[in-house]
């Protein structure tokens, strides 16, 4: 009946029914002092009857603060009858965190590919030598790929909760989603301290290395060498991989706190707290995947020699020499240079072993 | 169908072809017997044999400083796999509903969790040094792999399991656990049970020849 | 088709917290999962008043909207209810709901949430109608016998009231007019005309001849 006079609003009354009543209580003092003066026939001044159900309401519903109350319910935030974040929290997600990110995760792809097409792989100009630094110890190449390995597996993981239920759920149906983000949310939960534990460990391995020094800013003003020709020249890491590892201690120290916090809702941390890490942890990541995306072309398709040092230790002299002179110099006069034969022979490469080559190469540098 | 042939049929064989896999590779080490020594012995071969075994749990100093992280990462993977695998509260119920018939206080969940972790950091870092290391990455060959990659695959789906809310992804835990129940017997894995015979023979013809080792 | 919707009147909320106990029996919540509570805000000061609060059943419910694996889903009774089969208790649903309703039982270490347990407005979830396996998921469904939530059929005031909106809405309105009514008639306060009878005015069904 009472739908049929409102037919346009359907469900209208929906979940704004109880706004709607707060409008009727407002209103109601001044409903009934009408028809009890119409009754009455005085000509009475009107009075004002305070509604506490309205003031109650505004204070609950109020958008600046958070009425906090008391309840016989012992839990984190059991006091708080409205959370107006909460809200704010799903726009943030739905409308800015899911799309962007995404757009943003397409467009560094898409960047990459395209600086791979014009660009094409860096080559070491003057060819590979058969001479070699020493760049990565056992342990620092062990604890990067555990670090690296930790990270894909967490990115993975969080990137199939993010944006799982829009591109997944249509291709995989629910039912199987369902058991792919949860096997995602356990395993994103338990090595998610992993990557706490891996990046304490690569922080204080490579930190000295990393300390901005004389000549960086010359590099940044270049542009890396990637703007116009000729190599910057640059001490072990440039200002590039410099700024990536300040980044990513930085960033993945902000990824770390604000994922212990969502992780472990064991210190009464209240729903506030929550959404502001969820906030931080999803643009954090988000970031760090986006650079450790450029890490991972330049490293592998990127850029010739780059990944050598990573996987043998070893990385080529011309290499070092094109692309962090300093040290390469420095080495150099320090005679650390390596023969390639040498490093075949210390990592017990049988093929090399096996080439007489070795015997035609002069020895002693 | 598949999940029904894992739960029951399959379980249970590979359980027989671990037990009797391990038996057979013990029995057939036992079998082939000593070399017989001729020489005077100095002192008892079995206190040293005793000896050895435990006192090989603590590495030697210099193998301590310079292999410090294979130790430590060797250390937190087997602790860590050894709780977890008999302690963790789901694997007492199994072993109790299938196997033994009786349960056993398991671990609180948390200190389960700790466990995994720390096998985890400890598998990952032992895998990594053998394949980064070119003495090591010398010496392994597939079976060494195979074997770590089962070991990883069986505590991964685990962990990823642990809601224990998904039968599949239980099964499938369990499918890869009957996987490496049947390489076991038949791989560098055998470790686990050949390590004691290993450790006192050493310690045994050590100690007969009078060497403190 | 009804929209299935609950009102407390803070006018008449005595914090006996009856409905939550009666939640709790009805429905065999989970240990640590409270699927309604009593707030009482300015407790002990002048003006206290408390309100019951469970899942509001949000037409645009943000827990639907940012579920990761899509367990939501409204009834044609306008009642929010999940899939617990698919939820995988991330939490994302408690971080939305302005209201605190989803709950979630500590599943494991370091209180790693289980599967999301809330308010199913007494209506069970997706399985069978009455069947064990709903029963024990959910807790009970009395809108399939065509009751409503106990929490309100229970409620001591009457202050809870739960059923389709347009109802619910009426007799509130109802009670307000008659309130201010009858400080206008009798000259007491506000609150005591929501307690006592009015003289005169027909409020209340127990007044009624």
């Amino acid at each position: 009946m009472r739908r049929a006079l409102i037919p346009h609003k359907g469900y209208g009354i929906g979940d704004d029914w109880v706004f709607y009543l707060l409008i009727l209580i407002m209103l109601s003092p001044l409903l009934v002092m009408s028809t009890a003066s119409a009754e009455s026939g005085k000509n009475t001044q009107p009075i004002q009857i305070p509604n506490p159900s309205a003031d109650l309401w505004r204070e609950v519903r109020q958008r600046d603060a958070i009425a906090v109350g008391n309840s016989q319910v012992k839990s984190a935030d059991s006091g708080v009858l409205i959370n107006p974040y909460g809200d704010k929290w799903r726009n943030f997600r739905m409308t800015q965190l899911i799309p962007y990110g995404g757009y943003l995760l397409a467009g560094m792809l898409l960047l990459l590919i395209i600086f791979f097409i014009v660009r094409g792989r860096i080559k070491v100009v003057s060819g590979m030598s058969d001479k070699k630094l020493f760049r990565y110890s056992l342990y620092e190449r062990t604890i990067h790929w555990c670090l690296a390995a930790i990270f894909l597996f967490l990115a993975f993981t969080g990137l199939i909760l993010l944006f799982g239920r829009s591109l997944l759920i249509p291709i995989v149906g629910q039912e199987f989603f369902s058991l792919l983000a949860s096997a995602s949310k356990e395993g994103h939960n338990l090595f998610g301290p992993l990557f706490a534990v891996a990046l304490v460990l690569v922080f204080f391995r490579f930190v000295r290395r990393n300390i901005y020094q004389k000549g960086d800013l010359t590099w940044l003003l270049k542009g890396g060498g990637l703007i116009g020709k000729g190599h910057v020249p640059s001490n072990f890491f440039n200002m590039g991989e410099k700024s990536m590892f300040w980044m990513l201690v930085l960033v993945g120290g902000v990824i770390v706190g604000s994922g212990l916090v969502l992780v472990f809702p064991v210190f009464g941390q209240g729903r506030v707290l929550m959404e502001l890490s969820h906030v931080s942890h999803g643009i954090t990541t988000l970031v760090m995947i986006v650079v450790i995306m450029g890490h991972i072309y330049i490293g592998s398709v990127g850029m010739e020699g780059a990944l050598d040092g990573m996987t043998t230790g070893y990385c080529d002299l011309n290499w070092a020499k094109e692309h962090h002179e300093q040290w390469a110099e420095l080495c150099e006069e320090q005679n650390e240079v390596i023969m390639e034969d040498e490093v075949s022979r210390l990592q017990g490469d049988t093929k090399a072993n096996s080439m007489p080559s070795s015997l035609t190469q002069e020895t002693g540098q | 169908m598949i999940g029904e042939l894992i739960d029951g049929p399959l379980w249970y064989f590979a359980f027989g072809v671990f037990v009797l896999g391990v038996i057979y590779r013990i029995i057939s080490i036992l079998r082939a017997g000593l070399k017989k020594d001729f020489s005077r012995p100095r002192a008892e071969g079995s206190a040293g044999a005793l000896r050895t075994l435990f006192s090989r749990f603590i590495p030697r100093r210099d193998v301590a400083t310079r292999g410090r992280l294979t130790v430590i990462a060797g250390y937190l993977f087997h602790l860590g796999l050894f709780a977890l695998l008999i302690f963790a509260q789901p694997h007492v119920t199994f072993f109790s509903e299938r196997i033994t018939g009786f349960s056993w206080p398991a671990l609180p969940y948390w200190a389960f969790i700790v466990s995994a972790e720390l096998a985890f950091i400890g598998l990952l870092l032992l895998w990594l040094h053998r394949v980064l290391h070119p003495v090591t990455r010398l010496l392994s060959s597939i079976d060494d792999y195979v074997g770590i990659g089962l070991v990883f695959l069986v505590m991964l789906t685990g962990c990823l399991a642990l809601a224990q809310a998904f039968e599949p992804l239980r099964l499938l835990h369990l499918f890869l656990a009957e996987l490496l129940l049947i390489y076991f017997p038949f791989s560098n894995l055998m470790h686990a049970f050949t390590f004691a015979f290993s450790r006192a023979y050493t310690g045994a013809t050590m100690a007969r020849k009078g060497v403190n080792a | 088709m009804a929209r299935m919707k609950f009102y407390c009147d803070a006018e008449r909320c005595i914090e006996c917290n009856g409905c939550v106990t009666a939640c709790k029996n009805e429905n065999e919540v989970p240990w640590g999962v409270n699927r309604r509570r009593v707030v009482t805000i300015k407790d002990g000061e002048p003006g206290e008043r408390s309100l019951s609060v469970a899942c509001m059943h949000c037409s645009d419910a943000p827990c639907a909207a940012v579920c990761p694996v899509d367990c939501f889903y409204t009834t044609a009774d306008g009642v929010v209810l999940h899939d617990k089969d698919i939820c995988i208790g991330c939490g994302y649903c408690f971080y939305a709901c302005p209201f605190g309703a989803p709950q979630f039982p500590e599943d494991g270490a370091f209180a790693s949430r289980g599967k999301m347990d809330k308010c199913t407005f007494c209506a069970g979830g997706p399985e069978e109608d009455h069947s064990h396996e709903e029963y024990s998921k959910y807790g009970a469904n009395r809108l399939a016998e065509g009751k409503l939530p106990l929490c309100a059929e229970m409620c001591s005031t009457k202050a809870l009231l739960a059923g389709d909106a347009n109802v619910v809405s009426n007799i509130y309105r109802e009670r307000v007019i008659n309130r201010g009514a009858s400080v206008l008639n009798r000259g007491v306060s506000y609150q005591n005309a929501s307690l006592r009878q009015t003289r005169g005015m027909e409020g209340k069904a127990s007044n009624k001849k």
